[in-house]
């Protein structure tokens, strides 16, 4: 079976959740684990724009979806709006569940029209934060907005 | 300076150094020790939060090197540490202090956690403490400036002119009358010889001078971990690995009394071998889930244990009785205790878990002959040791890599366990395994932060107390893995006593602590006692400032002692209260309250703003805190800690409650252990004050989050007139007091 996965497809072996598909047979260990049941969120990827749990999706699920992960966020050198944020405000400590915020920020940012603030702030409450970042989440969520608005200005 | 950073004793280049020439590929590498005083001064300032009597000698002597440099011939600055990265910002601040000696920029010195290897005598104490800062400060800083001095008279040599010409800066050396023939660092390294040591002390670069000590220098971890490259242990990947997985007792005091079959597991699809070894049985298979769910398909008969339920541990984890060790002693506070008048209020904090987002996690690969592992650990020589004894060989023989850690707070500061399995599953098929928990294995499998209780004790005369006692239970937080360390103190853990005494000026006082073994394990936890502590001592003090009509900042204050610490703990305490618009009117519903406490040396304060919702949930709504951690290496680092060390107490201080039952922990997943979301997140403001012009960084990491539930509580305490005696506050609890 083949996934496509940050737009080149892989071929895996087709079996159990797409979390250990990426992580063990592909190599892509940005995307984290965390709970194991859909909790924590440190396992959140891009299915088709989407923000989706890979700790509870099977592999068959997404076949023929494009699945985007933080590996392939960035284009080359240029950060996501969602990872220039967190950069600018250093969010992570540890940084195990850091993919999974960004990738879920990275979703809303890509929703148009934008969601407000209180939305994303809503979204982002499901990703839990062992290590307590939540105030500067807070910021790169407000920053990571901005930024977008600006680029929209601009085109 | 303390001795150990003395120049003298670093001129001693044969003592004080390893160097060596022909690394690699050619280049330059410098070891040092921590000597001895310098770990004393940790200790003893460790031990001032508990006890002076027990702050005697420890045995604890490591030699060399706890910290090693290498420059490549190409140039590259490499710096090896014992300290491991959890997200507590160390590597960055330990190359700020080797950056500023050796003039160039941090984001230009590799800084990486050393394999035991690179180090020739292990450093037990791993990364923990908030110490690592505080001890390396002086010893790196002098190792850097040795080696800078080291690479100035290399370049006078190549360059023809004597040392004091010759200035070092950003990775090259120059001679001042002839500042355009640079050499790099590479060059130097590349055609010297001949290393010595400096005939004369390496001067330190004076505080006025610095370029990047107290600077909010961004974290040098951060890129990969925002894009996804950074790796952890449970990211850990070798050639031709395999997965295993290990079966672990149903229970808190399960026991294996015998494997039925394994046939079921030999025959799930992908798996490569079922180990059966004595007390051990474990699969390897090609895939996670296939041994994961092999393990399951293993038929076994357990010995469950005896079934024990939460009142009967809260029961154990009582004051009272024999055995009570009294840790502090001022005047004589029993004998102003009797009698009428004597205000009594009793403390419960229940056991709570760290639940790091990332589970425990360790590759090995075992060989005949030698055991590499990588893995995510606070303690990777404690973790050396603990395989070497596993499997019967030299520590020297066990090599362990340690990985960023995905969040410690104590719970991977003991953690052999997970590594021993990997290595016997790789021992037993003779290829890599990696083994990782899942949730439920690191919640039943772990050691718990334990339930404590507490009873206070006061007399006011005229709005003054004169006589206050604590008396402490707890279950055992470092005893539970230090018996060496154990055997030389007397009865008091001071893990589970951090935070207990009473450093206000009260004429007698009394601190009483209590041991006391408990079935289920239990062990450090981020500032260990700190906050159940805190929680208890502080909370008592708004009892008592409401029984003498005082408002509690002034109450606080007012109890001050004139000494060096009163001022700075006065000073914090005015600056989170000026901050936070102590006093000041409030929107409706809400209320503040406010709480201190003191911790490796830094003195805490915070007010906490809070109000109730309808469904009697307390609302955090921001905590103001002010912190004097003495000299501060990276701001922004700091205050990364101190909002991450509040959010800890407010979950801790809302939500979180593991409880035993029937003989297991009730919950084995974060449905049942809730902890903190972004939407019950307060805003948290910090303020950094070194209110001594202190030239010494004190403690960090698990300091700020002393004073929270406290402060909580004492809000609470102002909000509704009734006062808060359990954590977590929730609304069940919070009901029951608005009713009763």
């Amino acid at each position: 079976m083949e996934l496509n996965v940050n737009g080149s497809l892989h071929r895996v072996s087709g079996d159990g959740l797409l979390v250990w598909a990426l992580r063990d047979e592909l190599g892509l260990t940005g995307t984290k684990i965390g709970c194991g049941i859909g909790l924590c969120g440190a396992c959140t990827v891009l299915v088709d724009g989407e923000a989706v749990r890979a700790c509870i999706t099977s592999v068959r699920t997404v076949q023929g979806k494009r699945i985007r992960t933080i590996e392939g966020l960035a284009q080359g050198d240029q950060l996501h709006p969602a990872q220039q944020a967190f950069l600018e405000h250093q969010v992570p400590q540890c940084g195990w569940c850091m993919s999974g915020q960004i990738i879920t920020l990275a979703a809303l940012l890509e929703q148009r029209p934008l969601p407000d603030e209180p939305t994303m702030l809503a979204a982002l409450s499901r990703n839990l934060c062992r290590c307590g970042c939540y105030t500067r989440i807070r910021q790169a969520v407000r920053s990571a907005r901005l930024l977008v608005q600006q680029q929209e200005a601009r085109r | 300076m303390s001795q150990a950073a003395s120049p003298r004793r670093w001129r001693v280049s044969r003592r004080g150094f390893l160097i060596a020439t022909g690394i690699a590929g050619g280049g330059l590498a410098l070891g040092f020790r921590l000597a001895l005083p310098e770990l004393q001064l940790w200790l003893s300032e460790w031990a001032e939060q508990t006890d002076a009597s027990t702050g005697a000698p420890f045995a604890i002597t490591p030699n060399d090197p706890f910290a090693w440099f290498e420059i490549s011939t190409d140039g590259e600055v490499r710096l090896f540490l014992t300290k491991v990265e959890m997200g507590q910002g160390v590597m960055t601040a330990l190359t700020q202090l080797a950056a500023e000696e050796l003039r160039l920029a941090p984001s230009r010195i590799r800084v990486q956690q050393g394999p035991t290897s690179r180090f020739r005598s292990p450093d037990f104490f791993g990364t923990a403490g908030s110490t690592s800062v505080l001890t390396m400060f002086a010893p790196l800083r002098q190792a850097a400036a040795t080696l800078r001095e080291m690479l100035r008279a290399a370049a006078a040599q190549q360059l023809g002119t004597t040392a004091d010409q010759v200035e070092v800066a950003d990775g090259m050396a120059f001679a001042r009358a002839q500042p355009s023939r640079r050499l790099t660092f590479g060059e130097l390294v590349r055609e010297q010889t001949n290393w010595e040591t400096p005939p004369q002390p390496a001067p330190l670069t004076p505080p006025t001078a610095w370029r990047y000590i107290g600077q909010p220098v961004p974290r040098l971890d951060l890129r990969d971990k925002i894009t996804g490259r950074a790796i952890y242990g449970y990211d850990a990947r070798v050639p031709g690995m395999l997965y295993g997985a290990v079966l672990h007792p149903p229970s808190l005091e399960g026991k294996l009394r015998r494997i039925v079959s394994v046939e079921r597991a030999k025959q799930t699809p992908g798996v490569q071998q079922v180990v059966v070894e004595r007390d051990f049985v474990g699969v390897v298979a090609r895939t996670r889930a296939a041994a994961w769910q092999a393990i399951s398909q293993i038929e076994a008969e357990w010995e469950i244990g005896k079934r024990w339920d939460q009142d009967e541990i809260e029961r154990i984890v009582t004051v009272g009785g024999p055995g009570g060790v009294v840790i502090q002693r001022v005047g004589d506070a029993p004998a102003h205790l009797q009698g009428e008048g004597v205000i009594r209020a009793e403390y419960r904090t229940p056991f709570a878990i760290q639940t790091p987002l990332e589970a425990q996690a360790a590759l090995a690969d075992a060989r005949p002959e030698r055991v590499t592992i990588w893995a995510s650990t606070q303690s990777p020589f404690m973790m050396q040791q603990q395989v070497a004894l596993a499997l019967r060989m030299r520590p020297d023989q066990v090599e362990v890599v340690p990985l960023l850690v995905g969040g410690g707070f104590g719970r991977k500061s003991f953690n052999p366990e997970i590594a021993i399995e990997a290595a016997r599953l790789s021992r037993a098929v003779g290829a890599p395994v990696h083994v990782a928990w899942t949730r439920q294995e690191e919640l039943q499998l772990g050691f718990l932060r334990p339930p404590t209780h507490h009873r206070l004790s006061a007399r006011l005369e005229g709005g003054r107390i004169v006589a206050i006692e604590h008396e402490q239970a707890s279950g055992d937080v470092l005893f539970a893995f230090a018996p060496g360390l154990a055997k030389q103190l007397i009865g008091n853990d001071f893990g589970a006593t951090r935070g207990a005494t009473i450093r206000y000026a009260i004429p007698h006082r009394r601190v009483v602590a209590w041991r006391r073994d408990l079935p289920v394990r239990t062990g450090p936890w981020r500032g260990l006692g700190l906050l159940a502590n805190t929680f208890a001592v502080e909370s008592f003090m708004d009892l008592l400032a409401r029984a003498a009509n005082a408002d509690p900042l002034a109450f606080r204050l007012a109890h001050l002692p004139d000494t060096l610490w009163g001022r700075r703990m006065a000073a914090v305490l005015r600056a989170a209260a000026d901050r936070a618009g102590w006093g000041r009117p409030l929107p409706p519903g809400h209320a503040q309250g406010i709480a201190c406490s003191t911790d490796v040396n830094t003195v805490v304060a915070q007010v906490a703003e809070i109000a109730l919702e309808e469904d009697e949930r307390i609302r955090v709504h921001r905590i103001t805190l002010a912190m004097d951690c003495g000299l501060v290496v990276n701001p922004d680092g700091a205050r990364a800690q101190a909002e991450g060390a509040v959010m800890w107490g407010v979950s801790s201080a809302l939500l979180e409650e593991a409880r035993v039952s029937n003989g297991r922990l009730a919950a084995l997943n974060l449905d049942g252990y809730p902890i903190l979301s972004l939407d019950r997140a307060p805003a948290v403001e910090v303020l950094l004050l070194n209110t001594t012009n202190s030239a010494q960084p004190y403690g960090v990491g698990e300091p700020p989050m002393g004073p929270t539930a406290a402060a909580i509580a004492n809000a609470f305490l102002a909000l509704t007139g009734r006062s808060l005696h359990q954590m977590p506050f929730t609304p069940q609890r919070v009901r029951e007091r608005l009713s009763g």
